[in-house]
């Protein structure tokens, strides 16, 4: 066994028990929603499997392969911007991945093989470009656009930056074997050890004329054009089979004439060697790291959207919806076009954002949040309107609706409810008691942390008569049976505490909790006093006291949100 | 809000309350171009009757079928009261100008041709007043006639109770009786509007008539808190009446009432039509002679009172010019005056107030003093033409006229004069703006 070999049995292994790992965690994890054991989970996605690949449903499955695997349509009905940078990276790793890294295993199927003959050695360059002109696409418009940015993290980057490393190693290192005079030796030595001295220096002399650089004494010396000759008849008789020309390797040649004056040097430092480990070993690492990182998503994301086109949406849909969890891309897509993202601007709690809870959904799932954590990943579950715009624009077509749903219901029943969900479990004096313990330092008398302060500013109440206008006009009342037992306090009856200076008393209320923001006792007020901007304030207020007191981290995020 | 291009207006009326709509629904008749602006608390707060004069003198409480007779011994006695400049016959023509065009809004009222109408009030007591709304006229031909009648009340409605009706009328009024009942579909705590609201859905009508019906024992006449629909349109109260089988009507209940809104909704609805800009919930803020003559006044939202950080002053939203204007500001509670620790100060144009002499003498020993208090005559003083005067008793502004309640030497809560001070006052302002700006233009 050879260093080679070592190494891609252990990345291959590793990558091997990483992917059974992932189907491990959809069978035992209970994401929100889960209702099934882990045995009726495994038995029913079999039996599903079979079911449907022993169907004419098989038909619709390869069509999924052919359209959304292969082509992606599904990312050019997206974005054509988004579906041209993602293909080119696609089609060209996946090129170089078959007909390079894999030509131990694919050189059978193309004709005339050899990686330094062409088509192949243009085709590899082909290849690398393409990926590396996808992936500077994607980092500019990771960078570019303001909402992407916003959910592109440190996993985005390395992601890009190791596929792009992995191409430019190969083609750094495809340089320097171009001119390195240790390589040309060893190959002289091994395919054709009985050349004459002459000869040697007359294929030495053509090679290069054809412009490669490892001899930096022939380089300017006119070579005669007797011994081109030679070179050109040694050539065709030793070399000409498996090396082809090296113009047609249209990046690695002019690499390797630009780095020719460093040649000798890195020659002397066996750069050919180190390159070679680099390249090899960046390529086996992606390819342990695979299960890991975001670059599943090349398993997962295909394997989703055919689940999602071919599977029956009723009976234990744990492993589909664990499945979907991890063919989230991290691509933004659905944060972009998330309804409540002024929330999160106003906030800075990335919970708001759909692809940064889908994080804190899985680390939940894994009992890996800690209690700031979770209370913030409530937070931002609860400011979901259900809009359902994310579902709708995920290219990965991600259930993500139905797994916010789940997650809503069961953060309900660990008491992690929005402040509406909890208002109701208390009455208004015992949240009262609560609020008073809250009050934010410096904030008892008057609050001028907020830009407008009407609750704690008598002037706001002065005019109020308790003429009960603004309750009489309220649709939330005049909506309730019985507005005391259902609202405790009406709107007459809460300005007139804030009168009185007993805000704490009314930030628990159910009416300041109901109340619909319609401004109709605002606009009846004939005292023109602010009923509904007060109503409001206080429930902030009230929501403010709720959370727990924000971290530094917290600080920082909100900063970063502006 | 930059007017550069802003109309020049024939009259501005500051104050949407009685005396506020009354001057822009007479300027507009008379073909003159009005905006008009003001909190709307003044007419919300109206309980429905049209009032012209009920008590003279206030210290005796003498009570009149005749308010024309009153308006005689009043004049006679107060010759600074306002009446004493509009007249009886300008009085009579306001008033009846004024119902008409109710009437048109689909807010009809009834009265006698002469004398005044003798209603309930919610407390039992009985009330004498001009002009009845048709809602609650019924109760009035009940109340002449002591007529079999049941009051229904409901439980958890505020301020109103059939009970109470009952027992401080049953020694004059026999045949009275009460029920007091849960009204369909509501609990605990009740707000009249939110069940005028409700009786727009037939089905609540009929859930209500199943409730009332079985209370009924012969009597013609059934008497409910003002809640029989949001707008007066009367649909509620023809249905009822099929499904009783007797006459209803309507009792005021305490202001702010569901009576005060439909005054106000039939105007909000019907002032634009004529042409009338109005600005709801905006106060005039500041106001000042320009050179050419013409007044303009800074117009501020209501409530924009200061935040912090920002300048004391209100800031002025938009301006408004105008050849005249009628100061329809009410007293206290409409804005027209400020109260003040120094004295009584009219804000937007700091116009002279006949007011004591000093603080101590704003309130009599007494708050329940049937002479009533000193500060509640105190206002404006105007011309014949109803035009301010400055301390020298000189004429403040040429073009600025006075209506309403803003006006001194009156007390209208207790000579329960109200509406019929602020009509008769809107109508004689009106009448002297327009021939200042030369008639039929």
């Amino acid at each position: 066994m050879n260093f080679f070999n070592v190494t891609l049995t252990l990345s291959l292994a590793l990558c091997l028990s990483g992917l059974l790992f992932r189907v491990a965690v959809w069978v035992r994890r209970s994401l929100p929603g889960s209702a099934h054991s882990p045995a009726k989970r495994v038995v029913y996605s079999l039996k599903e499997t079979l079911r449907i690949l022993f169907s004419p449903k098989i038909g619709a499955v390869l069509l999924a392969f052919f359209r959304d695997s292969l082509l992606q349509l599904h990312l050019l009905q997206k974005s054509p911007l988004r579906w041209g940078i993602h293909f080119t990276i696609f089609a060209g790793f996946m090129a170089l991945v078959l007909m390079h890294a894999m030509d131990g295993v694919t050189a059978g199927l193309m004709p005339g093989y050899e990686p330094t003959l062409d088509p192949y050695q243009f085709l590899r360059n082909l290849f690398g470009v393409m990926v590396l002109a996808g992936l500077a696409g994607a980092a500019v418009r990771r960078w570019r656009n303001k909402g992407m940015r916003r959910t592109t993290g440190s996993m985005d980057w390395f992601a890009l930056a190791l596929v792009g490393s992995i191409v430019v190693s190969g083609f750094a290192l495809e340089a320097v074997k171009m001119s390195s005079q240790q390589v040309f030796e060893r190959m002289v030595e091994d395919f054709s050890p009985f050349l004459e001295d002459e000869e040697l220096a007359a294929l030495q002399a053509y090679w290069s004329g054809q412009g490669v650089v490892f001899d930096a004494g022939a380089q300017g010396k006119e070579a005669s054009a007797a011994m081109q000759e030679q070179g050109e008849e040694v050539n065709e008789n030793y070399c000409g089979s498996c090396h082809a020309n090296t113009a047609s390797a249209f990046v690695s040649r002019p690499l390797a004439m630009g780095i020719a004056p460093a040649a000798s040097a890195l020659d002397a430092a066996n750069a050919h060697e180190t390159l070679w480990y680099l390249h090899v070993l960046l390529t086996f690492f992606g390819l342990a790291w695979l299960p890991f990182g975001k670059m599943l998503h090349v398993v997962t994301t295909p394997l989703n959207l055919t689940v999602r086109r071919v599977a029956v949406s009723s009976g234990p849909q744990e492993m589909a919806a664990g499945l979907g969890v991890d063919a989230c891309t991290h691509c933004g897509a659905c944060s972009a076009a998330c309804s409540v993202l002024p929330a999160f601007l106003a906030m800075g709690n990335r919970n708001v954002l759909p692809s940064e809870k889908l994080i804190s959904l899985r680390r939940d799932a894994a009992g890996r949040l800690s209690d700031r954590e979770l209370a913030a990943y409530a937070e931002g579950s609860f400011i979901c309107t259900e809009c359902h715009r994310c579902t709708e624009v995920c290219p990965s077509r991600i259930d993500l609706q139905q797994l916010w749903l789940h997650a809503r219901k069961e953060l309900i029943t660990r008491e992690q409810a929005d402040p509406h969900g909890l208002i109701v479990r208390r009455t208004a004096a015992a949240w009262s008691a609560y609020f008073q313990e809250r009050i934010p330092q410096g904030a008892n008398v008057v609050d001028t942390r907020r830009p407008v302060n009407l609750t704690d500013r008598r002037e706001s109440f002065w005019p109020c008569i308790q003429c009960t206008t603004c309750t009489s006009v309220c649709p939330v009342v005049a909506a309730a049976d019985d507005p005391v037992h259902e609202l405790d306090l009406t709107p007459q009856q809460i300005m007139n505490l804030m009168r009185m200076g007993l805000k704490d008393l009314a930030l628990g209320a159910r009416m300041v909790w109901s109340c619909v923001t319609c401004y109709k006792c605002q606009e009846n007020c004939p005292q023109g006093v602010r009923v509904a901007d007060v109503l409001y304030e206080l429930r902030n207020i009230a929501a403010e006291r709720m959370r727990p007191e924000p971290s530094r981290e917290d600080e920082d995020t909100q900063k970063g949100a502006q | 809000m930059s007017r550069e291009n802003a109309p020049v207006y024939d009259v501005f009326v500051i104050g949407a309350g009685m005396a506020g709509m009354a001057a822009a629904l007479f300027a507009a008749a008379r073909g003159m171009t009005v905006a008009m602006c003001g909190s709307v608390g003044g007419i919300d707060f109206s309980t429905g009757p049209l009032d012209l004069l009920s008590v003279h003198p206030v210290a005796a409480g003498t009570v009149w079928k005749s308010p024309w007779q009153a308006m005689d011994a009043l004049v006679r006695d107060c010759p600074e009261h306002p009446y004493a400049k509009v007249g009886s016959a300008r009085t009579r023509e306001a008033m009846d100008a004024f119902c008409k065009s109710l009437a048109q809004m689909g807010l009809p009222y009834e009265g006698h041709a002469e004398h005044n109408t003798a209603m309930l009030t919610p407390a039992g007591t009985i009330k004498r007043t001009w002009r009845v709304p048709r809602s609650m006229w019924q109760g009035a031909v009940a109340l002449e006639e002591k007529a079999p009648c049941l009051i229904v009340g409901f439980k958890g409605l505020k301020g109103f109770s059939a009970r109470q009706i009952e027992s401080v009328q049953n020694p004059h009024w026999p045949a009275l009786r009460s029920a007091q009942l849960f009204f369909p579909g509501f609990r605990g705590e009740l707000y009249a509007e939110h069940l005028a609201q409700s009786l727009a859905d037939p089905e609540v009508r009929r859930a209500l008539a199943a409730v009332v019906a079985p209370e009924l024992n012969g009597e013609q006449f059934i008497g409910f808190p003002s809640s029989l629909g949001l707008y007066g349109g009367g649909d509620a109260h023809a249905h009822l009446e099929e499904m009783l089988g007797a006459k209803v009507f309507e009792i005021p209940t305490l202001p702010p009432s569901v009576a005060g809104g439909r005054l106000r909704a039939a105007f909000e609805r019907y002032l634009p039509q004529q042409g009338v800009d109005v600005y709801s919930q905006k106060l005039a803020s500041q106001g000042a002679l320009l050179p050419d003559g013409n007044l303009r006044f800074d117009v501020t939202g209501l409530g924009a009172a200061p935040l912090q950080g920002i300048p004391e002053s209100p800031v002025a939203e938009f301006q408004i010019t105008a050849r005249t204007a009628i100061h329809a500001g009410g007293r206290f509670f409409g804005k027209g005056l400020q109260a003040e620790r120094t004295g009584i100060r009219e804000p937007v144009l700091g116009l002279y107030v006949q007011q004591p002499e000093s603080r101590d003498a704003w309130h009599a020993k007494q708050f329940f003093t049937p002479e009533g208090h000193a500060v509640n005559r105190s206002g404006l003083l105007v011309d014949a033409m109803f035009r301010p005067l400055s301390t020298a008793g000189e004429v403040a502004f040429a073009n600025l006229f006075a209506a309403g309640s803003i006006l001194a030497g009156q007390d209208w809560m207790r000579q329960k004069c109200g509406a019929g001070l602020a009509v008769s006052t809107a109508w004689c302002a009106v009448e002297a703006a327009h021939s200042l700006i030369g008639g039929g233009k």
